[in-house]
């Protein structure tokens, strides 16, 4: 039975975190859009699935997940045996990729997602920006990409030389920052710069931009990583 | 060699790592950073991002809390409780566990991080609370409770009915709760709203002192 991801459909955010990763490992699955404009997400039947009234959600025929890095994560390990690997399993390799993980949501997300509310979200509801704030959360943005930097001119992804879920981790909110006013990812330095490219040049991502978060009618529109059904 | 925690002790952060250890009966020698001195190039070299904790286990060095806390129940299973769901628990269970621990870096952490900074850290840099943004905070914090009881009603955890890492990571900063004037589980309307929240709250908490 195939898998059904509620959400956004809009490239960015946790809804896109997942599409990408389904697009990675070439996963078919049906796509229900949730209507966060007239507050689906918090009525009690959308509760059922996510009950802090967030998306996005995947039911796996019956069995419900959400928290995109949890879902993420699922998706990795249940089907290890396609696509690129995107979590390591030898110990000191594992404990690395916790660590640039957990530097996405703890020096990343926070300030990328504060950039996105106040420089993009804010003027798309007729808002005033508060230009104190936006300075504040891409200041300590950039004070974080100088050391991202500084890793990423030692190796070639940020738990090594392989490309992980904490690189994918932020694409969706890292492409918004352009958006917000930030030129970051391509001005902060030529390592940064690299690795952003390379990251957000990925087919799956291509596809997120290209084909939007849809249904998958059948394997041929999974994206094709020269794998065989699961 | 002894492994070596680099940290403070007054750090949420620190005391996270602390508690696992203890968990685990993991022999461990810390290393009293001071404050301010986290951007030491012998720091910086290790951590580069010039924050605490990390660990020096026999040449091997990890940072972020709960990376490290991760890396301790993998690196030494025979030791202590679980905290994580066997292998044997299969791939649903590890997916619930890691659902539990980003609803606890997510939904938890940044908002209640931010009153206690509002609370406990501006008055000791001699800055002044924004009570307006407390406010904010503290409504946010309000409905995010109203998911944890959603979860907790039905489970004795967040990841099912064995406590795991992501209940865990959560004594740190309830354990200020008081400290900080966040009064979701001592306020007797509020405890209403959330019975099991609260009973999981102080549940952790005494564990969590017991370690200490």
């Amino acid at each position: 039975m195939v898998l059904t991801l509620y959400g956004l459909a809009a490239p960015l955010g946790g809804t896109a975190t997942v599409a990408m990763t389904l697009a990675e490992k070439g996963i078919p699955y049906t796509f229900v859009s949730v209507d966060l404009q007239h507050g689906e997400h918090k009525q009690p039947e959308f509760r059922k699935k996510q009950p802090f009234g967030l998306v996005p959600a995947l039911d796996d025929d019956g069995f419900v997940l959400y928290e995109s890095r949890a879902i993420c994560r699922y998706l990795a390990e249940k089907y290890a045996g396609q696509g690129p690997t995107l979590i390591p399993t030898e110990l000191k390799a594992k404990a690395l990729f916790e660590q640039a993980a957990a530097v996405e949501f703890a020096n990343f997300e926070p300030h990328a997602r504060a950039a996105y509310n106040e420089g993009v979200l804010k003027p798309h509801f007729n808002l005033p920006i508060d230009a104190s704030a936006l300075n504040t959360c891409i200041s300590k943005l950039s004070d974080n990409l100088d050391v991202y930097e500084v890793i990423l001119g030692k190796q070639r992804f940020l738990a090594g030389d392989e490309f992980t879920l904490a690189d994918l981790f932020h694409v969706a909110f890292g492409t918004t920052l352009a958006e917000a006013g930030c030129d970051l990812m391509t001005s902060k330095g030529p390592n940064v710069k690299r690795w952003w490219k390379e990251v957000t040049s990925r087919p799956a991502w291509l596809s997120v931009l290209n084909s939007g978060i849809k249904t998958t009618m059948c394997e041929d529109d999974a994206f094709k990583s020269g794998v065989s059904e699961p | 060699m002894t492994l070596k925690l680099y940290g403070r002790l007054q750090s949420t952060n620190t005391q996270r790592v602390i508690l696992i250890l203890k968990e685990k009966k993991i022999p461990y020698e810390l290393v009293e950073v001071e404050f301010g001195q986290n951007n030491q190039p012998e720091r910086l070299q290790f951590q580069p991002f010039a924050e605490i904790p990390y660990i020096d286990d026999d040449g091997f060095i990890l940072y972020e809390s709960r990376a490290i806390a991760r890396y301790l129940v993998a690196a030494y299973p025979e030791h202590g409780p679980t905290l994580v769901p066997p292998p044997s628990a299969g791939l649903r269970a590890q997916a619930l566990f890691e659902q539990a621990l980003s609803v606890e870096a997510f939904n938890f952490y940044p908002t209640v991080s931010s009153i206690l900074m509002e609370r406990l850290f501006k008055p000791f840099i001699g800055q002044t609370p924004d009570e307006a943004e407390i406010a904010t905070l503290t409504e946010k914090l309000d409905a995010r409770l109203a998911g944890y009881e959603r979860v907790l009603s039905k489970s004795k955890y967040l990841a099912g009915d064995e406590v795991t890492l992501a209940d865990l990571f959560h004594i740190p900063l309830l354990t200020l709760f008081g400290l900080g004037q966040i009064d979701d589980f001592t306020n007797d309307e509020k405890v209403k709203k959330w019975p099991s929240v609260a009973r999981w709250a102080n549940e952790l908490v005494q564990r969590g002192s017991v370690q200490a």
